[in-house]
């Protein structure tokens, strides 16, 4: 019994990262599209739902690396009410926001990297709505 | 009462299944068939030294191999086909060990290779990391057929580029998903070492200062390197392995990196944010210290693929 249990939870684990590989992997490459003259490095899914209280967020660490410029775009999931709030981050120190101080969303983010280390992209969605996003990291061919 | 247990999960399970497989639409339907349930998909239940968030963190991080091949390229140094590993005796890797470390030293391969546009060795590579890729049984997320159309008729290089590259990613996503980080930490370890080989052999031939100064950076990522191998210490050959890359790290402790913090400028440049960080950072680095790192590289590098 417990041996048939262990297969059939595998056969469901499965069937989840399957599912939610054929979802986000079309956001993904439909992002990809548009990061222009930048050559993609890594991709970030991002799923949260509604809250009323302060909205919640998530944190990716990304080590850096000096002389690079690098670009974070953001494509929001269609079905879902939130526009992803994206900052980066160099320990606590905000260094730039896809939100401008209005409201209004910025198609992406540059980064001219010259130190080398870890910095974090915080993403929330926009007064606490549910929302699904894809970021993707990738450098600027200079 | 445990009995029971298993009985009432294994209900749910197979009710929550069922729910989903019948509310799937037609298009986005996939095979059961196509769905690999990995031997060791429930780990081996010992403990990790760091949690697996904090290893998804470290792995993520190691640089990518593309970023060190672009800045290779960018300094103007040409492609050297001799510094790739070779594919010939890939059927000898007869262990996942084997096969995950150079999986991950051909991906940087890969990467190298199509940065320099060199469509027709790409085929051979990929031939490799296709079949390395399936002895893992992580085949399913490296998109051969595309991949190698794209490099025959030479078109689209940055698809091409961004298929590999994604490809690596999802492999690598799925292997921590589904409880084989060890295979993933050794996929990311050749990557690294490879990524390594490839600077330290240009910087042997010309020493460009950006790519000595990015080797040196390395040191940064050695430590978190160690730590996720350190996790997998019962494996007598991640313990053998951990005692190479100390090697590395040891020659890294005469490297000095210091920084002087200035405040980032930010503007916006057609519907951009572009932030310039007006950090500096200095490397303190030795003519006899980048040679040791250049020479354990390679000692380390050979080991590796003749295992």
């Amino acid at each position: 019994m417990k041996k048939l249990f262990k297969i059939i939870l595998a056969l469901f684990i499965g069937f989840q990262v399957n599912q939610t590989f054929a979802q986000s992997d079309e956001l993904v490459n439909v992002c990809a599209l548009g990061i222009g003259n930048a050559t993609y490095l890594k991709d970030y899914k991002f799923k949260i739902p509604a809250s009323s209280v302060s909205p919640p967020s998530l944190k990716i660490n990304v080590i850096l690396n000096k002389g690079t410029m690098y670009k974070i775009t953001v494509c929001n999931a269609e079905g879902y009410a939130g526009e992803a709030v994206v900052k980066l981050m160099d320990n606590a120190t905000v260094l730039g926001s896809n939100m401008k101080a209005d409201g209004s969303f910025l198609k992406a983010i540059g980064f001219q990297c010259e130190r080398t280390g870890m910095y974090s992209i915080n993403v929330s969605f926009k007064n606490g709505k549910d929302g699904a996003a894809v970021a993707i990291l990738s450098y600027i061919n200079m | 009462m445990r009995k029971n247990w298993y009985k009432i999960v294994f209900i749910s399970i197979v009710g929550i299944s069922l729910a989903q497989m019948s509310c799937t639409g037609d298009g986005s339907k996939k095979k059961l068939d196509d769905i690999e349930i990995p031997e060791d998909i429930f780990g081996d239940d010992k403990p990790l030294l760091i949690s697996q968030e904090a290893m998804e963190d470290i792995i993520d991080n190691i640089s990518s191999p593309v970023e060190m091949a672009a800045l290779l390229k960018s300094t103007g140094v040409p492609f050297s086909q001799k510094l790739l590993a070779s594919t010939d005796n890939i059927d000898d890797l007869n262990t996942n060990f084997k096969q995950a470390l150079n999986l991950g030293i051909l991906g940087c391969d890969l990467g190298y290779l199509n940065m320099y546009e060199k469509t027709g060795s790409v085929i051979n590579n990929m031939t490799a990391i296709h079949s390395l890729a399936n002895e893992l049984r992580i085949g399913q997320f490296f998109d051969f057929s595309t991949i190698k159309r794209l490099a025959t008729n030479n078109e689209n290089l940055d698809s091409l580029m961004y298929i590999s590259v994604s490809s690596f990613n999802n492999m690598d996503l799925y292997l921590r998903q589904s409880n084989r980080s060890n295979i993933s930490s050794l996929i990311v370890t050749g990557m690294w070492i490879e990524g390594m080989y490839l600077a330290t052999q240009v910087v042997k031939e010309k020493p460009k200062k950006d790519v000595i100064e990015r080797i040196a950076d390395q040191k940064l990522v050695l430590n978190d390197l160690i730590l996720i191998l350190k996790n997998y210490k019962g494996d007598s050959k991640f313990v053998d392995l951990v005692i190479e890359i100390e090697k590395i790290k040891r020659e890294y402790d005469a490297v000095k990196i210091t920084y002087e913090m200035g405040e980032p400028e930010a503007k916006e440049v057609d519907g951009m944010l572009i932030i310039v960080q007006n950090d500096k950072q200095y490397i303190d680095i030795s003519d006899e210290t980048l040679t040791s790192i250049i020479n354990t590289i390679q000692d380390v590098r050979n080991k590796i693929i003749n295992l």
